[in-house]
């Protein structure tokens, strides 16, 4: 069996809700354009699974609401997330998870910088500078093999909040 | 009040343009794309700069992104870099339809070619990639490209490389966050000098026309100016290597681009220097002499820096020029026939042309 890079992650709960907004007014309106906001961004990424667990990336406390900063009128987005062990060699692939759901969710005028939580990574400048260089995620991406592990990953993205029994997707070799 | 005015915008590209190109001598321009092809625009009304047409598409040799494209200085012939890790020949089948056919594959590179460039002459062809090398080609014969050496000693993947205006010299730009000067002697390639003071990825460079000025790009937001000293140069700048030149940063603009700057073009017909990236605009700066810091003889001699020579004046800044979409090349016309005229394309797939204004 391969080894895993995290044998014991330390769970957290994930919150039973999809979404701590309340209810507002303008919600059915489908015309009105809401400001996208941390909330929002953090819903997308909150269910992407673990590279190497069956466990989302909330109840691994790799991401978390309020490492995310949004400003809708200047379309920036920074996400810091924080890998569970300071030499996880899996950052850039759970960075590049994050990336690549952001960039199919979010409107194309958003720039998006991740980053991993300061301290929390003991390559955190290299992890980084290669999670913010177009040219090499673009590159990455026309990697079918590499896509593949993105995808699955990214398959329980969409379930919102808490995730029983996500399948362990394939770990990268 | 300087302006970029806009001539024309060219859609045809299905995915992000990454690279425009001008022809050496016609209004001809060259494309390439995530979407794996090369287009060439033409103008089509020699009276009227806003009519173009995309005559040729240059598709099936690549396999995935074409990231940079290049004409030989005569102008027949065009070389495409790709992520596939090949770089393409490619002619126009003068005797049969017209089309570009590629007419040879430069193969080495582990992974994917980032940059080519021809010199000068024609001679030789630059190319390099993200497995940290650059590569020289000697142009041969019915289209044979003989590898004459891979260099080694960059650090990181290698994002562009330029030839000198008029020598046989090549400056390379990197992840590593230097600018790299090779030479050869007689054949034998080497690295001549390391530019160091970006705090970044080097994403582009450019010389001037007169080749001893490098302006370079980065994701640390700001250009820098370097220039040339050579060996018993006037200033009193030491060049410890003997017969190497050294280069200096003479300048660094800052605090306009707020986001990584990924192309930048120093025209050879006015002497601007345009630049873009991924705050959606496209600069156009002035490079005047700054005499506010003239450093004496003693204090060149105990740091061993020129000081600050240069300084970049805003001429026109225009915001949102792909819309909200990141520039990724931009391009003055090569010559002073349409000297005015700038290229530029962006992550919205689409090719514009400018024109500068200075009145």
């Amino acid at each position: 069996m391969t080894t895993l890079i995290n044998q014991n992650p330390v769970i957290y709960e994930a919150s039973a809700q999809n979404s701590t907004r309340e209810w507002r007014e303008d919600d059915d309106n489908e015309d009105s354009t809401d400001p996208i906001d941390a909330q929002e961004i953090f819903d997308l990424i909150r269910s992407i699974s673990d590279p190497e667990h069956p466990l989302s990336l909330e109840q691994l406390n790799v991401t978390q609401r309020d490492h995310i900063t949004v400003s809708d009128e200047n379309n920036s987005v920074l996400v810091e997330f924080t890998p569970t062990i300071p030499h996880c060699s899996m950052a850039t692939l759970i960075g590049l998870c994050i990336r690549v759901r952001l960039l199919r969710c979010l409107p194309s005028r958003f720039k998006v910088d991740i980053s991993v939580r300061k301290g929390t990574h003991q390559s955190e400048h290299a992890v980084n500078k290669q999670l913010n260089d177009k040219e090499r995620v673009a590159a990455a991406l026309e990697n079918s093999h590499l896509l593949e592990v993105v995808n699955q990953c990214l398959a329980t993205a969409t379930s919102g909040g808490v995730v029983a029994n996500i399948k362990a997707p394939v770990a990268v070799k | 009040m300087p302006r970029l005015e806009q001539l024309a915008e060219l859609q045809g590209h299905e995915d992000r343009v990454w690279c425009a190109a001008w022809h050496p001598t016609k209004p001809i321009l060259a494309t390439c794309s995530g979407d794996k092809t090369v287009r060439i625009w033409q103008a089509t009304n020699a009276q009227d700069p806003t009519q173009w047409q995309c005559t040729g598409i240059l598709e099936g040799a690549h396999k995935r992104t074409i990231r940079s494209v290049a004409w030989s200085p005569d102008g027949r012939q065009l070389a495409t870099g790709s992520f596939d890790a090949t770089t393409g020949i490619w002619e126009k089948d003068e005797d049969g339809n017209g089309d570009y056919e590629c007419v040879a594959t430069l193969e080495g590179h582990e992974n994917e070619t980032k940059s080519i460039a021809w010199s000068k002459s024609g001679a030789l062809l630059a190319t390099c990639s993200r497995d940290k090398s650059v590569w020289i080609w000697e142009v041969e014969e019915d289209n044979d490209f003989e590898c004459l050496s891979v260099l080694q000693e960059h650090t990181q993947d290698v994002k562009m490389v330029a030839w000198h205006p008029t020598e046989e010299l090549l400056a390379s730009a990197s992840y590593d966050d230097t600018i790299k000067i090779w030479r050869d002697d007689d054949d034998d390639w080497y690295c001549s000098d390391s530019l160091q003071g970006h705090d970044s990825t080097v994403w582009a460079i450019d010389f001037d026309p007169s080749g001893e000025r490098i302006v370079s790009a980065s994701a640390d937001q700001t250009l820098k100016i370097w220039q040339r000293y050579k060996p018993g140069n006037p200033q009193g700048i030491v060049t410890p290597r003997r017969g190497e030149a050294v280069w200096k940063c003479v300048a660094t603009v800052v605090g306009h681009h707020d986001r990584c700057i990924y192309s930048v073009s120093w025209s050879h017909a006015h002497g601007l220097v345009a630049s873009a990236g991924a705050d959606n605009t496209i600069r156009v700066f002035d490079i005047q002499d700054y005499d506010k810091e003239i450093l004496t003889e003693e204090q060149i001699k105990a740091t061993n820096e020129p000081g600050t020579l240069y300084q970049g004046v805003v001429l026109a800044a225009t915001k949102n020029a792909h819309g909200t979409s990141d520039i990724n090349s931009v391009a003055w016309y090569p010559s002073e026939e349409h000297g005015d005229w700038l290229a530029s394309g962006g992550d919205d797939g689409f090719v514009r042309i400018w024109r500068i204004i200075r009145d």
